[in-house]
């Protein structure tokens, strides 16, 4: 039993660590790269391998829901919003050599801070057998393993309805107010007829007579 | 054990109330608002959104849970009921019915004429309701979300002005990065502590005395980053002086009506917050925030008194002069004693209140001039008030006087307390500098009474004639500042109530 599991760690952590490098990979590869297409498919990428992640946590639910939403829905949207917006790619090494010893030497100062402090924080892990912080170790059953019957949506499920009650009110209140917002935000409630097409105009344009921003 | 709602259990019937009802009233705008003649129904809508909230203050009064003396927990001890919150939800119900009833004719005027207006104020004040209740982290965060989401639409609510709209991005954008800094806080201390109930990082730091808190568990450094970056994002909202640079944007850009909510309503509801987490959770970590706190607190009074002295325009006066007010609450929240959080909750009543009479004499002051779009008043538009209507200047005057801390009005006495509380706990300095620094910030008080008052002008401003509600609400008000001064003990009997519950 013992011998199985230490595999089957062991193989989770080759995926952990092939799945978090190239989400580290794709996340720097979203800022460095000029193209924004390429940028938002580097996106796509790291929703993907984030899902996969979540997967080895065995945090299924999570998992697809990352796929459903943020790589079906809101990676898409971005897609397409910057496909139509025409964006010219800018020359930004001007201004990035400018900013980097200012910006990299804050961003390492608070990397460095709570790098250090996690560091110190969790350097004693109550699960590995040890003089100290071996109290929660149990070497003869894993009863985790016997009692994780519910899939993870049961349990989210029983959770939000029952205990979270009030709160998931609270939440379908502030969904109703970004919807309230959203819209009266952007109706316009002006008669001016509605907009049509007009075809002609549409051909007629060309890269002479567009309005580059 | 799970609870489920029971009937027996719902001491949040005033908010359950308030969210059916604003649901109500959305369906019924959205039905009547779209017949073919599109009838405006804002008005009909207002009203009936202030008799919303006067239900739900018999409703808060109704409930004989609120006057038991020991707080109590519900809903799996996600929602508090003590004295604090019973009289902080009373309180803000109370000022935003006053606040609907004065911004009427302003939105008459300024053709705001979509309902949603009142539904989303409704929200906000609902979020504030579920705030001031919350005993858990998520609870919190959410009520902020609600309350902070609806203020950036009724920031952004005028749609034709462009100001409008900017104070509403500019709202949103910092607004919605001190939200990810407050959830960054908070996912750190659940991280370490592992639980998310204000109770149960009490009852960790039961043993402890303040300044003590070497745990054996835990190691209480990445909990102190956490509780630092709860406090920025918190002071984010309140507009603590380094923080404070998108506050007289927003007031001053946003349309006026939005603005009374803003500078009323608003602080109460995170102060509550901050009063749970931090006196009554986290108070054997005193030593370390309250150094942070006090610094803080006194770089705003310094900002808010000293920038006040330029400013040209009435809103953006006053935004600067709830920066150093926001300041004075701070410093007696830094002190960690019942004495500092008695003159601290009497502060914020009297703050409350006499923002009330400032912002709706602001508001019902309607210019007869030529340029009728103009919205946002200059300090000269006020000149000889006392020859248009000397009453009303007779009641700002008293009421500026009252915030400066002048001795026969309710303002000097809670401005004392606060004083009297810093030198109780030893902050001799802080109470020296805020003491000189309220010196200075008298002088553009007295500088708005002398232009109400003397003023070497033949020709005043006209002004329309004010409606009956609205001068009644101002006047309340203000006889409250005298009766407050000759009797102040029903002050003092609701603060020390108060304080003293947030350490049972």
């Amino acid at each position: 039993m013992t011998e199985f599991i230490f595999h089957q760690i062991y193989f989770d952590n080759i995926l952990l660590f092939i799945f978090s490098s190239v989400l580290i990979l794709s996340a720097l590869a979203i800022i460095v790269v000029q193209n924004s297409v390429y940028s938002v498919l580097y996106l796509v990428l790291n929703f993907v391998t984030a899902s996969g992640l979540l997967f080895l946590l065995e945090c299924e639910f999570l998992s697809l829901l990352f796929i459903i939403v943020y790589v079906g829905a809101i990676a898409v949207l971005f897609l397409f919003v910057i496909m139509m917006l025409d964006v010219k790619i800018i020359e930004t090494s001007k201004d990035f050599y400018k900013y980097l010893p200012a910006g990299s030497f804050i961003g390492g100062l608070f990397l460095f801070e709570i790098a250090s402090l996690i560091g110190n924080d969790f350097s004693n892990n109550p699960y590995i057998y040890d003089k100290i912080g071996s109290y929660f170790i149990n070497t003869y059953t894993n009863f985790y393993y016997k009692i994780d019957f519910f899939t993870d949506i049961n349990v989210l499920g029983q959770l939000l309805y029952t205990y979270y009650i009030v709160q998931f009110l609270i939440a379908g209140l502030l969904l109703l107010l970004a919807v309230i917002g959203a819209v009266v935000l952007t109706m316009n409630n002006s008669f001016q007829g509605t907009k049509k097409q007009m075809f002609f105009k549409q051909i007629s344009r060309n890269s002479d007579s567009i309005l580059l921003i | 054990m799970v609870n489920l709602i029971l009937l027996k259990n719902v001491v949040i019937i005033p908010e359950l109330f308030l969210g059916l009802s604003i649901v109500y009233l959305l369906l019924y705008g959205s039905i009547v608002s779209t017949y073919k003649t599109y009838p405006l129904i804002q008005n009909v809508i207002l009203k009936l959104s202030a008799l919303v909230l006067f239900f739900c203050i018999v409703l808060f009064y109704n409930d004989k849970d609120f006057f038991v003396s020991k707080s109590s927990l519900f809903f799996n001890d996600t929602i508090i009921c003590d004295y604090l919150s019973f009289f902080s939800k009373s309180l803000i119900a109370i000022l935003s019915l006053a606040c609907i009833l004065v911004i009427k004719f302003y939105l008459k005027d300024q053709k705001i004429n979509q309902f949603e207006y009142m539904i989303v104020i409704l929200l906000a004040v609902l979020g504030f309701f579920l705030l001031c209740s919350a005993n858990e982290l998520i609870t919190a965060y959410l009520a902020i979300e609600l309350q902070s989401l609806a203020f950036y639409v009724m920031a952004s609510f005028k749609k034709n002005s462009s100001f409008s709209v900017e104070a509403g991005l500019k709202y949103f954008v910092l607004g919605s990065f001190s939200s990810a800094l407050l959830l960054l806080g908070f996912s750190f201390v659940y991280g370490v502590l592992g639980t998310l109930n204000f109770e149960d990082f009490k009852l960790l730091y039961a043993n402890s005395l303040p300044g003590n808190h070497n745990n054996v568990l835990f190691d209480s450094s990445l909990l102190q980053i956490g509780l630092v970056l709860i406090l920025v994002s918190l002071f984010f909202k309140l507009a603590v002086a380094p923080l404070h640079i998108w506050s007289p944007d927003v007031y001053e850009n946003s349309p006026s009506s939005s603005t009374i909510f803003f500078a009323v309503v608003s602080k109460l509801g995170i102060l509550v917050l901050l009063i749970r987490l931090f006196q009554h959770s986290f108070h054997s970590y005193i030593y370390s925030w309250r150094y942070f706190v006090v610094g803080l607190a006194v770089l705003s009074v310094i900002v808010g008194s000293f920038t006040a002295l330029e400013q040209r325009k009435l809103k953006s006066l006053l935004a600067y002069s709830s920066i150093s007010h926001i300041g004075y609450i701070l410093i007696s929240f830094s002190t960690g004693t019942l004495e500092g959080l008695q003159s601290l909750y009497a502060y914020i009543i009297v703050y409350m209140i006499a923002g009330l009479c400032i912002w709706s004499i602001f508001l019902i002051l309607r210019l007869k001039t030529f340029y009728s779009q103009k919205q946002n008043k200059d300090l000269t538009d006020f000149t000889l008030l006392v020859k248009s209507n000397n009453i009303i200047s007779i009641c700002f005057a008293i009421v500026l006087l009252s915030i400066a801390g002048f001795p026969p009005l309710i303002g000097f006495i809670t401005k004392m307390g606060i004083f009297m509380s810093a030198i109780e706990s030893s902050m001799y300095y802080v109470a020296i500098v805020s003491i000189l620094t309220s010196v200075i910030s008298t002088f553009y008080y007295i500088r708005i009474i002398k232009i109400l008052y003397f003023e070497k002008v033949l020709v005043g401003n006209l002004f329309y004639p004010l409606p009956y509600l609205e001068s009644f609400i101002i006047v309340s008000t203000f006889f409250s500042f005298i009766f407050l001064f000759i009797n102040p003990t029903l002050l003092y009997l609701l603060s020390y109530k108060i304080s003293l519950l947030g350490f049972l």
